[in-house]
């Protein structure tokens, strides 16, 4: 019954998305959309760090891409991510949100705008508060909202932000996360 | 404050028919998202700027300039730049003219940063550049090239990879001093291009929803990066055909990192990566 997974994260998160990413099976039937910090410095080679691990392709799309079941979507380093209402990626340059570009706020708020109650969404460890917003956004407009047990987040800044705005139906630790993945129908 | 789709609709007609700017063929998402700032910033309803829009040109032509995505690095994504370094300019270097236009050139840099990379691979007395932006402020600036120091320090990494630094020969270093092009003031929080670049570039307000009305009839090489992800799909096959009219045959179109070109206009063109050869 869902139809996307966006899934948020910055500082500590990089091993939990690629855990995740590997223990997809390869005909996963929904479009995971990922927005996720990175260093300054770090900005190519990102995508191609997460390839190596997952089972789904995972690609930074090209703006006006349409969104496919089974397919990892990336936000491109240095561009904000949003999903259009006809479920395809804009891309944008606008000014940093929150000094984050890409935003997780702007993918979470935009994708929840598109999928509505038939949205996932999962902010995991991270340092600061980009995500809380979008979340609650999410929320608001009917999809499921899962934060990353702050107890196990490497840095618990941004799923704690998360949980004090918003009432989220999960809190899960990375095995829960996946197994509640791996039980989508 | 959510704003509907009737309310940018509304919005927009009343820009078109105030003036001559047409923001209808803009991807609403980012319209709306620019749209929602405007009205946060002058902390004013939409009715509010509407009948300001109306009454006050000025205003018109500020709230104008604030719907436009400025964005713009010195080298912004080296890869593209080393692609034109080793792959395309060399092309032009028999050329007895290099006519290069950068449409959507916002504040700048990135001209600077073509000059620079024509001038160390030895083609810069051949080259005509000719750079246009719809806004007006952002074209001063670009005139100037004058920037924040604190704003651009991580892009001189981009410089050092693009001038410096052959990707295909590791040993091969060439130590271009920043100040051969710019002096960097940090005191006063400051970059300054030279004179030398300021003055070659043709700077000139052009809007790329009216097509026509330019200064060279057609051009070698076309740079529009980051500019057509704000239209809409109808609105940017337009302006690729507007591009290919102005290219010469086996001249260059290159787009931003994260853009492409769709529909019947492709076959016209050889895509190279980034780079679009017109056939």
């Amino acid at each position: 019954m869902y139809k996307a997974v966006v899934i948020g994260g910055s500082a500590g998160s990089f091993q939990v998305i690629t855990k995740i990413l590997s223990s997809l099976p390869k005909n996963f039937p929904l479009p995971v959309l990922l927005c996720l910090h990175r260093l300054k410095h770090v900005r190519s080679g990102f995508v191609e760090a997460l390839s190596i691990k997952s089972t789904i392709p995972i690609v930074e799309p090209y703006d006006k891409e349409t969104i496919k079941p089974g397919k990892g979507y990336l936000a491109p380093s240095n561009y904000h991510m949003y999903v259009e209402l006809n479920k395809r990626i804009a891309l944008s340059t606008e000014e940093p949100v929150n000094h984050s570009r890409p935003s997780i706020d702007l993918t979470f708020e935009t994708a929840a705008q598109a999928y509505r109650d038939k949205l996932i969404g999962i902010i995991l460890s991270g340092a600061n508060r980009d995500g809380a917003y979008g979340l609650k956004k999410l929320k608001h407009a009917g999809g499921l909202a899962i934060v990353q047990d702050p107890n196990e987040c490497q840095v618990k800044t941004m799923t704690e932000a998360s949980l004090k705005l918003t009432t989220v139906d999960h809190i899960f630790t990375t095995e829960q996360i996946i197994n509640f993945l791996l039980n989508l129908k | 404050m959510i704003l509907s789709d009737q309310e940018v609709h509304f919005f927009v007609n009343t820009i078109k028919n105030s003036s001559g700017y047409d923001f209808s063929e803009y991807s609403e998402k980012s319209l709306k998202r620019r749209l929602q700032k405007i009205l946060i910033d002058n902390n004013s309803d939409l009715l509010g700027i509407i009948n300001k829009i109306k009454t006050n040109k000025d205003f018109l032509e500020k709230t104008v300039k604030d719907i436009t995505v400025n964005t713009t690095e010195l080298f912004r994504d080296p890869q593209i730049w080393q692609t034109l370094k080793y792959r395309i300019l060399p092309k032009f270097s028999e050329n007895r003219n290099i006519n290069i236009w950068h449409a959507g050139c916002s504040t700048g840099q990135e001209v600077y940063s073509m000059m620079i990379l024509l001038n160390e691979l030895g083609l810069f007395d051949k080259a005509k550049i000719f750079a246009s932006d719809l806004n007006t402020d952002a074209l001063d600036a670009a005139k100037k090239g004058n920037y924040k120091y604190r704003f651009n320090i991580g892009y001189l990494d981009n410089f050092d990879k693009v001038i410096k630094e052959n990707p295909f020969n590791y040993e091969e270093y060439n130590d271009v001093p920043y100040s051969k092009y710019f002096k960097i003031d940090k005191v006063i929080d400051s970059i300054q291009m030279s004179d030398s670049l300021r003055q070659k570039p043709i700077f000139r307000q052009h809007d790329l929803v009216h097509g026509g009305d330019l200064y060279f009839a057609k051009f070698d090489l076309i740079l529009c990066r980051n500019v057509i992800i704000y239209f809409k799909y109808s609105l940017q096959n337009k302006v690729f055909k507007l591009f290919h009219e102005h290219l010469y045959t086996n001249g260059y179109l290159v787009l931003g990192m994260h853009e492409t070109m769709l529909g019947d206009i492709t076959s016209r063109f050889d895509k190279q990566g980034q780079a679009y050869r017109k056939k």
